[in-house]
């Protein structure tokens, strides 16, 4: 299975930017942070003492719906959540993350959004990471679609996601928390605890204990866990950040 | 100094507020101030509108209440209030561009290989295969239109005959995506058949050739066609918002389309144009699948803070052991919706023999609710689907 791929730092005139592209789902999406900036306007009357998050999602080919309304709604409220809005100079300043989806396939009108929301996360997470905004963890998230069978698949395409009978987005924290699940379709939840024990296990390097050993060890031989996948990345930009220091040394 | 002393009044002011004043200025307090009262007063945990933690507001539900739609409905949950109405529309095959490329590729194919390609076992098809390709039509022709509006003076902070606010575009996918995905509605109700007739004569010209053939082919029927469709535009307004607006639209949007009847219509070929009838007993209801409850919760957390200090961020397995500190709230008002952060909210179905289907489950802005939370409050939910059930049966 080939991995994601990211990279951070791509746009000069932000603050900090991020790509991701997924090549399973061919989602391939650009974010961009500016913060802290100064808002417009009075938005920051409503809690004084807290940042003000907005995103900004912009669909590859065509303009912004209430699709992608939706979909900013709940990366707004889990990052608000995330985002550390009370550190010195964040207060009353706003953190605006721009996302673009630069490629796969739109997702037309009245589709499920929740097949693009890890590119958007995983984006968004490292745009922050890249503008240096203080967050209180970092977090992974995973796509899980359950066939009719009862199978669970990792990662269904647009195409395959049409077909399944539920499809599941979980978000868990770098120390372990469910941060966010969104799941659509028919199911029950033994089916659902399923689901989260193998998105655990995907987004999270720790053992997983339970029934589910032979997926864990599965994804463990990979070396796919999307935690160190994260960690990587940021830690291959900040090699090259620092170069120039550590070569002095 | 003497203008202050003068001014003082003879009664010292009591330091005491009235409630009302407290809650305003201090709302967060004094929500917490009512789930946990000193241990001394015996008191039980309840919330400041009076309700138990996991109780729902009063709700009711009027069908039939806008004339001139094809179905209506006001449902109320406490002071949340939503008017819903359907309208149906003509869509005429013509008119769709993509009409004859559309049905020539069968939808039923595509479905066999993404099925093959899952691994799937092809052969094991029952109505699920014809719920996927109702499921395709109403996507894709864009059969229902669903728009929530809260413009209309609902709440101080909409305001009235402003463009559609975030949380309303937002709202209105939501409802189209859970009308797509629970395939509530069934797309043979909006189909307008036509069966051409056989004309004799022009069919004998055609089989001249096949002598044995012609008997057989006059007696069999010519191929149905699809001439039109209706179109559903469900509108939702908001009149009066405390909190919670989702399940009081979905509920709205659940009972008018329980009401809606669609009028018996016809192709006429003379005129080449759909022809519908008057006459209320010729209407037909839809025929819905099954009936899926909204059921929303917020979490309310004592500590408002917690989520921001460098340290104490505590890790999943602590957490779970003390797990005081929070409590969650079913169906939030709307001064309980301003204070709290994380929301989940369950769409659950009961199936004939009493087991509950879980149609849309989510969790998003916080960390402390897991899977033992979830798993009670999907119990809660199919609790109310009970009551909720009662409701729509009475209306």
């Amino acid at each position: 299975m080939v991995g994601p791929t990211a990279s951070l730092s791509n746009l000069h005139r932000a603050d900090g930017s991020a790509s991701y592209k997924c090549p399973v789902t061919g989602y391939d999406v650009l974010g961009a942070v500016n913060a802290p900036i100064e808002l417009p306007a009075r938005k920051d009357a409503l809690k004084p003492e807290d940042a003000t998050i907005e995103v900004f999602v912009k669909p590859g080919k065509a303009t912004a719906g209430v699709g992608e309304r939706y979909v900013e709604r709940i990366l707004r409220t889990m990052l608000e959540k995330v985002i550390l809005g009370r550190e010195k100079g964040l207060p009353r300043r706003g953190v605006v993350i721009t996302l673009a989806a630069v490629g796969g396939e739109a997702a037309e009108r009245g589709d499920s959004y929740i097949t693009i929301i890890p590119a958007l996360l995983h984006a968004s997470l490292l745009a922050l990471i890249s503008a240096a905004v203080p967050l209180s963890m970092t977090f992974t998230t995973t796509l899980l679609g359950v066939t009719r069978s009862g199978q669970i698949i990792r990662d269904p395409s647009p195409a395959a996601a049409k077909a399944v009978a539920s499809l599941h987005v979980l978000s868990f924290s770098s120390k372990g928390h469910l941060l966010l699940s969104e799941s659509q379709g028919r199911f029950d939840f033994e089916t659902w605890e399923l689901v989260r024990q193998q998105a655990a296990s995907i987004c999270r390097a720790v053992a997983t204990t339970g029934s589910d050993g032979d997926t864990d060890m599965g994804e463990g031989a990979d070396g796919a866990h999307v935690d160190a996948f994260v960690r990587e990345t940021v830690e291959d930009s900040l090699h090259r950040d620092y170069t120039w220091k550590l070569e002095s040394a | 100094m003497a203008s202050t002393s003068n001014e003082a009044p003879a009664v010292p002011p009591s330091l005491s507020l009235p409630p009302s004043q407290f809650a305003r200025l201090q709302p967060h307090a004094y929500l917490l101030a009512h789930l946990s009262p000193p241990a001394a007063t015996n008191q039980p945990s309840i919330r400041a509108n009076g309700r138990e933690p996991l109780q729902f507001r009063t709700t009711s539900a009027n069908c039939g209440s806008l004339t001139h739609t094809n179905g209506s409905a006001v449902v109320r949950i406490g002071d949340t209030a939503a008017v819903c109405g359907v309208r149906a529309e003509l869509l005429h095959t013509d008119d769709i561009a993509s009409w004859s490329v559309a049905r020539t590729s069968s939808a039923s194919t595509n479905k066999r290989q993404r099925l093959a390609e899952l691994g799937e076992d092809v052969t094991e098809e029952d109505n699920e295969d014809e719920d996927d390709q109702d499921r395709a039509h109403i996507e894709d022709l864009s059969l229902l239109v669903p728009n929530l509006s809260l413009s209309t003076g609902c709440a101080p902070g909409y305001l009235p005959g402003a463009p559609p606010s975030t949380t309303a575009q937002s709202i209105s996918h939501e409802i189209l995506s859970l009308l797509h995905s629970s395939r509530l509605v069934k797309a043979d109700d909006l189909r307008i058949w036509y069966q051409p007739p056989n004309l004799g004569p022009e069919d004998e010209q055609m089989d001249v050739d096949e002598g044995a053939g012609k008997k057989a082919e006059t007696e069999e029927q010519k191929p149905r066609e699809i001439k039109a469709y209706w179109v559903l535009y469900i509108d939702i307004m908001i009149i009066s918002l405390a909190g919670n607006p989702f399940d009081a639209a979905w509920a709205s949007v659940v009972a008018a389309l329980r009401d809606t009847k669609l009028p018996n219509a016809w192709w006429d070929v003379d005129n080449e144009t759909v022809l519908c009838s008057d006459d209320v007993s010729e209407a037909h209801k839809l025929t819905l699948r099954g009936l899926p409850v909204a059921s929303s919760f917020c979490v309310f957390e004592a500590d408002a803070a917690a989520g921001w200090r460098a340290k104490p961020i505590p890790n999943a397995q602590q957490q779970k052991k003390d797990g005081k500190g929070r409590w969650i709230l079913a169906d939030p008002d709307g001064y309980e919706d301003n204070l709290a952060h994380e929301r989940v909210s369950i769409v659950v179905d009961k199936e004939k023999n009493g087991k509950t289907v879980i149609l849309k489950m989510e969790k998003v802005g916080g960390w402390t609710i897991d899977t033992e939370d979830l798993r009670r409050l999907v119990d809660v939910s199919s609790k109310r689907w009970d009551e909720m059930k009662q409701i729509f049966d009475q209306c």
